[in-house]
């Protein structure tokens, strides 16, 4: 599926920030199945952009402002070419051993509200694949999506016990129980496509990736309890979301702040029936 | 687009490539024998042979290598496939199946190309060998200029990826060629010949200036093996064409909506090689490196050929 991506973040500010650094993890590399045509940053003042890789191979750039600002907004664009491989991630660059990604984190933790499910997914018996999948289907039916119940220090356990939240929720709660139960697991974010046509959306999106021995890495998305398809678009991976998160920042000045993202994830169009004609 | 037409375009792509640096080949060494002896001319157009891998088709014809023989068998020689004649010939060849598929500047300048060295029996003394490759130099870039102006299209990207892929060979070879045969025995490393040979060799990609404006100072072998293989500032260096590829590529896919083994193939060999540094490269071997590339050249240029099926 070929897919558009437009995602925009401003910040208004109450008065003008002196200075604002940000870092951005925003920029989606190429592996099998998904290739990127091309993808740019806008800044809507002077700034300074610096690009370099983290250590999970994850493109970054650090924005610099130096000069007084009211007001920031980035926007991010770009064209991907995605395939349904099932979820199955190969070919990434800058890949790092699995065992990296076995440790638990404070987002992370497995307590008593995620032992069960990690119970569940260590019980031999049917295979890891299988009861990966199994996991993913339990969290989407037991738990319930809310935008309002949580906030970005919510850990998996908290959110697990209260038995709702957000994407990044989900996916750690789906983390935390591979890790209690022995699997590497590691958190995704990027942007997804709607297929139900809500194309413009408030916020990008987040899932887990799970190893699986002799498949490698298998991405799900536990809301919406399947494996990634094509209309997912991987950006960033980490141990959680405080390693992925798209962005992240400080700024002196500027006093209390105002957030608005738009996210939109379109399919390009019109360009087959081009083709056919050449 | 017909796969046939695709190959075709892609042929005409890597042939004119092919043709240029002939041609680039040939100046560069009349142009080092200039300053040295005549011993070491002999030694010089064998591995200007080499670099080309004419070398055993031309111990097959007999003759000695001599200034003359091997002057003709790179340029005009019709048993050996990648002189500039040859090269020209099946450019020609396919520009004329696949004639609508290019513009008339196109058309007109292969043509041209192929004109000035149609009738020519002899490559004549140094002098008149230098005006012939000049004279097909001109005529190739009229071909890049007028490639400049065609339509953004697959027909164009096919000419594009044939001549990025031919131009990562020949770069890889020459380099190679020069690390590991030119010098003859009993001439010591960093001399007088050495120096020019690298001269030489930074002449035929045209980037004697450049070399200088990047790095200033003396030559540096492994300076010049960073130049042509890491720098992608470099528009002929190994990076360089390793981007380009990934680039057109990625235009195909965005353009169909699917991608293959190629794309695959030609990203897991950029992404490779923007982790690189020079002294990883010497470590591991300039040689066995540059063989590993142009093998991985070759497999992407397989994968270019099933992925569009030029059959």
């Amino acid at each position: 599926m070929r897919l558009h991506v437009h995602h925009s973040t401003t910040y208004s500010y109450a008065e003008p920030a002196r200075r604002v650094i940000q870092l951005l993890r925003v920029t989606p590399s190429s592996f099998v199945g998904q290739s990127v045509f091309d993808w740019r940053i806008d800044v809507d003042c002077d700034a300074k952009l610096r690009e370099r890789r983290d250590g999970y191979g994850n493109v970054i750039h650090m924005l610099y402002v130096d000069s007084p600002t009211p007001s920031l907004s980035i926007t991010i664009a770009g064209r991907v070419l995605t395939e349904d491989r099932a979820g199955v991630v190969q070919g990434l660059p800058h890949e790092l051993p699995p065992a990296v990604f076995a440790r638990a984190t404070e987002l992370t933790a497995a307590g008593r509200a995620i032992a069960p499910f990690a119970a569940d997914l260590a019980r031999p018996g049917r295979p890891a694949l299988d009861r990966l999948h199994a996991l993913a289907q339990r969290l989407h039916d037991d738990l319930r999506f809310d935008t309002e119940a949580t906030a970005v220090e919510t850990t998996a356990e908290q959110a697990c016990a209260a038995g709702h939240g957000v994407c990044q929720d989900y996916a750690h709660i789906f983390i935390a129980a591979c890790r209690e139960a022995g699997m590497p697991a590691r958190y995704v974010s990027g942007q997804l496509f709607r297929r139900d046509g809500a194309h413009i959306q408030e916020a990008a999106h987040a899932w887990a990736e799970a190893w699986v021995e002799d498949l490698g890495w298998v991405a799900f998305d536990p809301l919406n309890g399947i494996s990634t398809d094509d209309a997912y678009i991987r950006v960033a991976c980490g141990l959680d979301y405080r390693d992925a998160a798209p962005i992240v920042g400080a700024r002196s000045g500027g006093g209390s702040e105002e957030l608005t993202v738009q996210v939109r994830v379109s399919e390009l169009a019109g360009q087959a029936q081009a083709q056919s004609q050449s | 687009m017909l796969s046939r037409t695709a190959a075709n375009l892609y042929w005409i792509g890597r042939y004119m490539e092919r043709a240029e640096f002939t041609s680039r080949l040939v100046e560069a060494t009349i142009r080092l024998n200039a300053l040295g002896d005549h011993a070491e001319a002999d030694q010089s157009w064998r591995s200007a042979l080499s670099v080309v891998g004419a070398d055993q088709a031309f111990d097959a014809t007999g003759e000695s290598v001599g200034s003359l023989n091997a002057r003709r068998h790179l340029t005009l020689s019709e048993a050996n496939p990648s002189s500039i004649r040859s090269c020209l010939s099946q450019a020609r060849d396919s520009a004329r199946a696949a004639r609508t598929a290019l513009t008339v500047e196109l058309w007109e300048a292969i043509n041209r190309a192929w004109l000035t060295i149609r009738d020519r029996t002899s490559p004549g003394g140094a002098q008149a060998t230098l005006n012939l490759v000049d004279s097909v130099k001109a005529e190739i870039r009229g071909f890049e200029g007028g490639l400049g102006r065609m339509l953004r299209s697959e027909g164009c990207w096919f000419l594009h990826l044939g001549s990025v892929i031919e131009r990562g060979d020949s770069i890889a070879r020459l380099l190679d060629v020069k690390y590991y045969l030119l010098l003859p025995p009993g001439q010591e490393v960093g001399g007088k010949l050495d120096r020019d040979q690298w001269m030489t060799l930074l002449q035929i990609v045209s980037a004697r200036t450049a070399y200088r404006h990047l790095y200033g100072g003396a030559l540096q072998p492994w300076l010049v093996a960073d130049f042509l293989i890491l720098r992608s500032e470099m528009p002929r260096s190994l990076i360089a064409s390793a981007e380009e590829t990934v680039a057109l590529l990625s235009s195909f896919a965005a353009r169909s909506g699917r991608q293959g083994q190629a794309d695959r193939l030609a990203r897991a060999r950029l992404d490779r090689m923007q982790d690189l540094d020079i002294e990883a490269v010497v470590q591991e071997g300039l040689h066995e490196w540059l063989h590993a590339y142009l093998r991985e050249n070759a497999a992407i240029d397989q994968a270019i050929a099933q992925q569009f099926r030029f059959g």
